[in-house]
């Protein structure tokens, strides 16, 4: 499946040459009945909004270039003397707060990240497509019981799971953090969705006939057509483990296991009490970095979520 | 058990049966070799399911019952663990910590979900109608705080607000409002919405815009035919075609902000005494386990919590579905 199919539609030729921006299916503004007021009122709101909505984004690159005491000083929305960008790129890979350093934090953060997002992916494929493509017996009640998992909110769920590790040995433990990221009940959910529609249950039967072994038709037949409902399953695992911050929190109380979540959070509660002057600085600059792989990942696959797979059976 | 998963199968699925055995419908119990066929099938898909299964049965169900058979002990320093029934229940359910906790996290649910929702539907309509010039530009660019991990956001926000030098305390104070606190008791609740508000709006907007693109174009066709304005066509034709979406979008937001503890905590490390012991209930656990270790209350509470969550999300669900507003 590629852009076109998530896109239905778009061969219409464009109407009118003077609404361009829209798109080319559009009712025609004329007739919506918008007056001219009325468009330019609601397109001055959308400029508010997404004025708020960048704003703390331009600060956090504007900041990540400067001193402690410009941060605090200077005017936030605008550059400021000295120019220490170099200088607080340098400090990613210093202890500045005693909790050890960004890039550690980083790393295990991708560790997380990879590895809980990939089993997610996995996992989640293979349920799914059980739970779509199969009957058998209990099924139903599985499948009720995975989505009422979606009722136990997750946060809860931290210490659980932390009086559970402290039994077992898990906590202070990479498993701990990697073994829970993996378990995606809204995945399964998403998975069994997407196969519903786009796994033809006929073309299953058709190389079950053919003499195909199930997982061969999993694997050759299932997977390729699965392919934009696992990448929405993976980017949100990837963005679930990259922004918990309870449960690790909760589970490392050594910093060379922490993520960047808990990592800056140790770092920001240093910051009121006088210390380094290198903290706001990196705080700043960590936060900055953190935030543009995921950018990054969301831009490169636009094509996936925008067309509105991140929502499963929501549109139906 | 074969014949019964054949059964199954057959009431369930025809169209797949009817492949499978080109006799299908007109054998209810199935022949052997289907049988067979059905129970391997019946083998493979346990196969495809059980990797998931252990790992969630480890991971959720597990701690789930690990925490409540925690609760009914007590541990004293002298003395050891032993079972105290639901006294850990009482103690919660007395404390005044609890409660304050879960009032502040209902008003900041019963503030920050509405508004975000109407923003999210407000600014999906206007893109799915295609009213706004680059709709594809601002909806991405309202979806971008979903990539800003929590953390990260309220660090930000917290250098904007601080009211020692933040930008925004300043920029409000040039427009007349000077010694403004947006961390104390007053305005605290407020600027966590606020916050949350940043952080959630674009996400629930792309949600939003998918069900609203998922309805049939001459519906409003017939509606601007009909004489339908803007307005009409948005509330009265768009809207009750997307309640399932809108229903599941309250209960998503419902249960996040009432697990509110990121923000708040966050917003302590930058203003110590703006957040209490018990600020909100996911802050009250935290601090009654991490803090004060004291493991088998913090176990009650967050069952006690788990409950009120799934209580309130289905207690929402149901009179939802009592109304008749989703089938």
């Amino acid at each position: 499946m590629t852009a076109s199919s998530a896109h239905p539609g778009r061969t219409l030729p464009p109407s009118r040459r003077r609404e361009r921006g829209r798109a080319p299916d559009a009712i025609p503004l004329r007739m919506l009945g918008v007056s001219r007021r009325t468009s330019v009122t609601l397109t001055t709101i959308c400029v508010l909004f997404a004025l708020f909505t960048l704003a703390p984004l331009v600060w956090i690159v504007i900041n990540a270039t400067k001193t402690q005491y410009n941060i605090i000083q200077s005017f936030g929305f605008w550059f400021a003397r000295p120019f220490e960008l170099v200088h607080n790129l340098l400090l990613l890979n210093q202890n500045v707060g005693d909790d050890g350093t960004y890039l550690m934090w980083l790393e295990k953060t991708v560790l997380y990240a990879v590895t809980g997002s990939v089993g997610a992916t996995a996992l989640c494929a293979l349920a799914g497509y059980a739970f779509s493509r199969y009957s058998f017996r209990g099924q139903r009640v599985l499948f009720a019981l995975v989505m009422s998992a979606l009722l136990v909110p997750i946060a809860a769920l931290g210490l659980p799971l932390y009086l559970v590790y402290a039994k077992v040995g898990l906590v202070n433990s990479v498993w701990g953090m990697i073994l829970p990221s993996m378990v995606s009940p809204a995945g399964v959910y998403l998975m069994k969705v997407f196969i519903d529609s786009s796994v033809p249950a006929d073309l299953v039967s058709a190389a079950r006939i053919d003499g195909a072994g199930e997982v061969r038709i999993f694997a050759r037949i299932g997977v390729p057509l699965m392919v934009p409902g696992l990448v929405t399953v993976l980017l949100l695992s990837v963005v679930a483990v990259w922004n918990n911050y309870f449960l690790p929190l909760i589970l490392f109380s050594q910093n060379n296991l922490y993520p960047i979540t808990v990592g800056l959070g140790a770092l920001a509660s240093r910051s009121t009490s006088a210390g380094s002057t290198q903290i706001e600085p990196l705080l700043v600059m960590g936060g900055f970095i953190t935030v543009v792989p995921l950018i990054a990942l969301f831009l490169m696959l636009q094509r996936y979520w925008r067309g509105g797979a991140l929502l499963g059976g929501l549109t139906g | 058990m074969a014949d019964a998963i054949g059964i199954a199968r057959e009431g369930k699925a025809p169209a797949k049966a009817r492949l499978a055995g080109a006799a299908g419908p007109r054998r209810p119990g199935g022949g052997r070799g289907r049988s067979r066929l059905f129970a391997r099938q019946g083998v493979v898909a346990v196969g495809f399911t059980l990797p998931f299964l252990i790992i969630f049965a480890l991971t959720m169900l597990a701690p789930i019952g690990y925490a409540i058979y925690t609760s009914l002990f007590t541990t004293k320093l002298i003395g050891g663990t032993a079972f105290s029934g639901f006294a850990n229940y009482s103690q919660v359910l007395t404390t005044g910590w609890f409660w304050s906790g879960l009032a502040r996290v209902a008003v900041f649910a019963a503030i920050q979900v509405p508004v975000t929702l109407f923003l999210a539907f407000f600014f999906a309509s206007l893109f799915d109608l295609g009213v706004i010039r680059l709709g594809g530009f601002f909806r991405a660019l309202y979806f971008v705080p979903f990539a800003v991990p929590t953390v990260v956001a309220a660090i930000m926000w917290s250098f904007l607000l601080v009211p020692q030098y933040g930008t925004y305390t300043r920029l409000v104070s040039l427009l007349g409002f000077p010694g403004t606190n947006f961390f104390s008791g007053h305005l605290i609740v407020g600027t966590i919405v606020l916050i949350v508000i940043w952080e959630v709006t674009g996400y629930n907007m792309v949600i939003f815009y998918a069900a609203l693109k998922a309805v049939p174009r001459e519906v409003v066709e017939s509606a601007i035919i009909d004489g339908a304005s803007l307005r009409t066509i948005i509330t009265r034709v768009k809207l009750p075609m997307v309640r399932p979406a809108v229903v599941m979008l309250c209960v998503l937001n419902l249960i996040g902000a009432l697990q509110l503890f990121t923000e708040p905590s966050i917003v302590s490390s930058f203003q110590p005494g703006a957040v209490s012991f018990g600020f909100t209930p996911m802050i009250y656990i935290y601090n009654t386990a991490i803090g004060d270790g004291e493991y088998n209350l913090a176990a009650a509470a967050a069952v006690i919590f788990a409950l009120v969550i799934a209580a309130a999300s289905v207690g929402w669900l149901v009179t939802v579905k009592r109304k008749g507003t989703i089938r």
